[in-house]
């Protein structure tokens, strides 16, 4: 067990360290973030100043070695754009991103797990329908547009909802439910076929010819086995959600970490960029580490087998 | 070719069924507080822009400066350097001083009085755009009293005011007190300033809240909070103000603006900028180019159907200048009129020996502004000037510019600060950032202008530059681009426009609401 948690780490950080490398060079490849930071016509030594502010005069690899090593000293450097540490920058929006993705994520289980079920159980017929073109629409329509129709529909000509920004119920309602159909649809769709595929085993065929009501078989027995890629899905979508909600918290005006990244990228921002990805990545591969650890707890065969 | 463009984006989609939408229903009212005036800014705002002394030498930060901050001068309505928190500068006769006499009684939010420590303060410690010309060319700052300073320059320095106390931050000051209190990050994130309103709070990605400080030195304002809210997105923009949650929207381009002119309630406000557009032929200079003969590089310039282009795509508020030189800058010489005449087009191609046209390579533009770059192609095409688009992405395209890569045709664009002067040392004179070669008659004239002091003769000679610019034809114009924002029906002086050639609401303690005074 030892050698395999040491492996899987070993893993992880081998992944951390290519995620680096990689955001490192892709951020620098699209250009100087210089043009952005001026109007064109500016003075070269102007230019020339701000480029060594930031540091980016210097080496390309002792511009690695900075940003690497800032990282293990919690210091992320500062934005270009907002000439504020990125790292402050970042917790200021994680309450924001992090009240959306709850919601969200609760609005996706609470839809898409219930109409996988009933789409599992009434395989070929209306509900099955339904939640097919239910989840063909979640992932197929355009979040922007989406969002977009929302507002028209709810802000202006209802009138009911706040058209963008923060603060209260009102202001989370749309975004949470753009964000969340989404992925609401990707658990429909998750849970339908991991149910038909559960459904269709010795156990639970056994558990009705012991006579169990079908609610029991389905809710106790199947469930259960069901929803377990289901909620890895939704640990990894939470993540992504927490971090890459673009499109909708820019459409929104909703001021978490997705659009900070929308602005890292707009203005070159090559720290905030940085600092997002990596940190979005480190969530996503300690999720995986953690279910790859509790995998090799619950199933022996995994730990055994590596 | 515009209607092409406008179909082909996304942005142009997303608009039309905006549109459609919004359109078709009346909107419903969002509560606003009465005395408070919401402007939706179309960029997150920066604490480094709550700093005169960042100014990197965009524009935007003069968004907010002219809100919480004051300067020595400013460009004010009907004056483009007007006096504010000095009643004078006068310039000694051997062009080496510049006297400032400051105004009494002018105080910080904080109630500090401002005194020529400040003034002294404010430039010593300005790190932003020129701040590298200032410091090597002012030798020293003398204080003769609390309200009067001498500035003193190495050597005469014919453009120190236009750094000064123009664009740069370097003129806007700040308490020396208080920023040496709570040190440059304290300053940031709690701005003390000499300007209308006071910095309340900020909420970074959402709204920065001011309020009116009724000790202004010029007028107490007569809107009580001002509410900057960030929604990044044109189409929410818009909506917001519809649903009457804003005020004022920044930045709502053509596709949009077009529905924002047919909404009940809703006023466009147009604003030119300091910023023309032009077609650019790097190659003019190159014997073996076609771009080498004048009259093909006027040809191009005929070709252009400027009017409708402009119609079309900024509802005809953008201005038809004919010059690279911003209108609103010292020293702008007018040239004639562009005029729209493909068939003199043809025939000056004729005479230049390319009566069946040519192909004339490509066509690099920063790809925010291709749809401008579509219109222009299929009218050079009408002539027989084919060339391919490339849009480059806004930051290559700069880069590729600046460093001399680019061929053919360039569409360039610039909004930096400055006057004809500076404008003409990066596009036109010899080693200029973004000249690909230059006219030794140019050159010569501006070596010449560089160094003469007198007001009169440096207009003559820098006018007879442009001149030259103009009769060369070195550059095909094509517009100096309008600003287009939107003001909802609660606001009564929007200030939009009162201030030449700046695109955003100001002096905001001119801004009214209806009712009010």
């Amino acid at each position: 067990m030892k050698q395999f948690i040491a492996r899987r780490i070993g893993y992880s950080l081998l992944s951390l360290f290519l995620l680096s490398v990689t955001i490192f060079l892709f951020v620098r490849v699209t250009g100087d973030p210089m043009t952005l930071l001026v109007e064109p016509g500016a003075r070269p030594e102007d230019i020339e100043n701000m480029r060594h502010q930031f540091g980016l005069d210097q080496p390309l690899w002792v511009q690695y070695w900075l940003f690497v090593s800032s990282f293990f000293t919690g210091d992320l450097g500062q934005s270009f754009y907002y000439r504020t540490p990125v790292l402050e920058l970042y917790f200021q929006r994680l309450p924001n991103s992090l009240l959306l993705a709850a919601v969200a994520m609760a609005l996706s289980l609470v839809i898409g797990i219930p109409s996988g079920i009933l789409a599992a159980v009434r395989v070929g017929g209306f509900w099955d329908g339904f939640g097919k073109t239910f989840a063909l629409l979640g992932l197929s329509l355009p979040q922007f547009w989406v969002g977009l129709v929302l507002i028209l529909f709810f802000s202006v000509y209802l009138g009911w909802l706040p058209s963008s920004g923060s603060g209260g119920i009102a202001h989370l309602l749309m975004p949470a439910f753009t964000l969340g159909w989404y992925f609401a649809a990707a658990h429909m769709r998750l849970t339908r076929s991991s149910m038909l595929e559960v459904l269709g085993s010795e156990y639970i065929k056994l558990a009705r010819l012991k006579g169990l009501p079908e609610a029991l078989v389905i809710g106790k027995h199947a469930l259960k086995n069901a929803l377990i890629p289901v909620i890895t899905l939704a640990g990894i979508n939470l993540v992504v959600m927490i971090n890459v909600a673009v499109v909708v918290e820019t459409v929104f005006a909703w001021p978490g970490i997705g659009r900070l990244l929308y602005e890292g990228v707009t203005f070159r921002d090559f720290p905030v960029v940085q600092c997002v990805v990596v940190i979005g990545g480190s969530m996503i591969i300690l999720v995986n580490l953690l279910v790859d650890l509790l995998y090799a707890i619950i199933d022996p065969r995994i730990r055994l087998e590596s | 070719m515009a209607s092409r463009s406008f179909l082909t984006t996304r942005r142009s989609v997303l608009a039309l069924s905006t549109a459609a939408m919004i359109g078709a229903h009346r909107h419903a009212a969002a509560a606003v507080p009465k005395d408070e005036l919401r402007v939706g800014a179309h960029v997150s705002l920066a604490p480094t822009w709550f700093d005169p002394a960042e100014t990197s030498g965009i524009i935007t930060p003069f968004m907010l400066l002219y809100a919480m901050h004051d300067a020595i001068m400013k460009a004010m309505p009907g004056n483009a350097m007007a006096p504010c928190l000095a009643e004078s500068c006068t310039m000694a006769t051997d062009g080496l001083s510049y006297a400032l006499a400051l105004r009494k009684g002018v105080h910080f939010h904080n109630g500090e009085e401002m005194t020529a420590e400040d003034v002294k303060f404010s430039l010593e410690r300005y790190r932003g755009a020129a701040s590298n010309s200032l410091k090597e060319r002012v030798a020293r700052i003398d204080i003769q009293d609390p309200y009067r300073l001498t500035i003193r320059l190495n050597d005469p320095w014919p453009d120190f005011l236009t750094f000064y106390a123009s664009a740069t931050g370097a003129g806007w000051i700040v308490p020396k007190r208080y920023v040496e209190q709570v040190g440059e990050d304290g300053f940031k994130k709690a701005p003390v300033g000499a300007g209308p309103y006071r910095f309340v709070s900020f909420t970074p990605g959402v709204e920065l809240v001011c309020e009116a400080f009724d000790g202004y030195w010029r007028k107490k304002p007569s809107i009580r909070r001002l509410v900057f809210k960030v929604i990044p997105d044109e189409a929410t923009r818009l909506a917001a103000l519809q649903r009457g949650e804003i005020d004022i929207a920044y930045s709502i381009r053509g596709e949009l603006a077009d529905e924002l002119v047919r909404t009940a309630g809703l006023t466009l406000k147009p604003a030119v900028g300091s910023a023309p557009f032009w077609l650019y032929f790097p190659e003019q200079w190159d014997p073996q180019s076609p771009w080498h003969d004048k009259r093909v590089r006027q040809a191009a310039s005929l070709a252009l159907d400027l009017e409708t282009m402009n119609q079309a795509l900024t509802l005809g508020h953008s201005r038809l200048t004919g010059s690279v030189f911003p209108e609103n800058f010292e020293f702008f010489w007018q040239p004639p009129r562009p005029v729209y005449n493909p068939v003199a087009a043809s025939k000056l191609l004729a005479e230049a020996g390319l009566a069946r046209g040519f192909d004339a390579g490509e066509y690099f533009c920063d790809t925010s502004y291709a749809n401008i770059a579509e219109v222009v192609l299929n009218n050079l095409r009408e002539v027989g000037i084919r060339v391919k688009l490339r849009p480059l992405e806004r930051a290559a395209f700069f880069k590729a510019y600046s460093e001399k890569k680019l061929k053919n045709i360039v569409q360039g664009a610039s909004g930096a600060f400055g006057n004809c002067a500076t404008r003409a040392e990066a596009f036109v004179a010899k080693g200029g950032t973004y000249a690909y070669g230059s006219y030794p008659d140019i050159d010569a004239l501006f070596a010449e202008q560089a160094v003469q002091m007198d007001l009169a003769k440096r207009t003559a000679i820098l006018q007879r530059l442009q001149q030259l610019v103009h009769e060369k034809a070195i550059y095909a114009p094509i517009w100096q681009l309008a600003f287009l924002s939107g003001v909802g029906p609660r606001v009564g002086q929007s200030g939009f426009g009162l201030i030449k050639g700046f695109v955003y609401t100001a002096p905001y303690e001119d801004l009214t609401l209806k009712g009010q005074g």
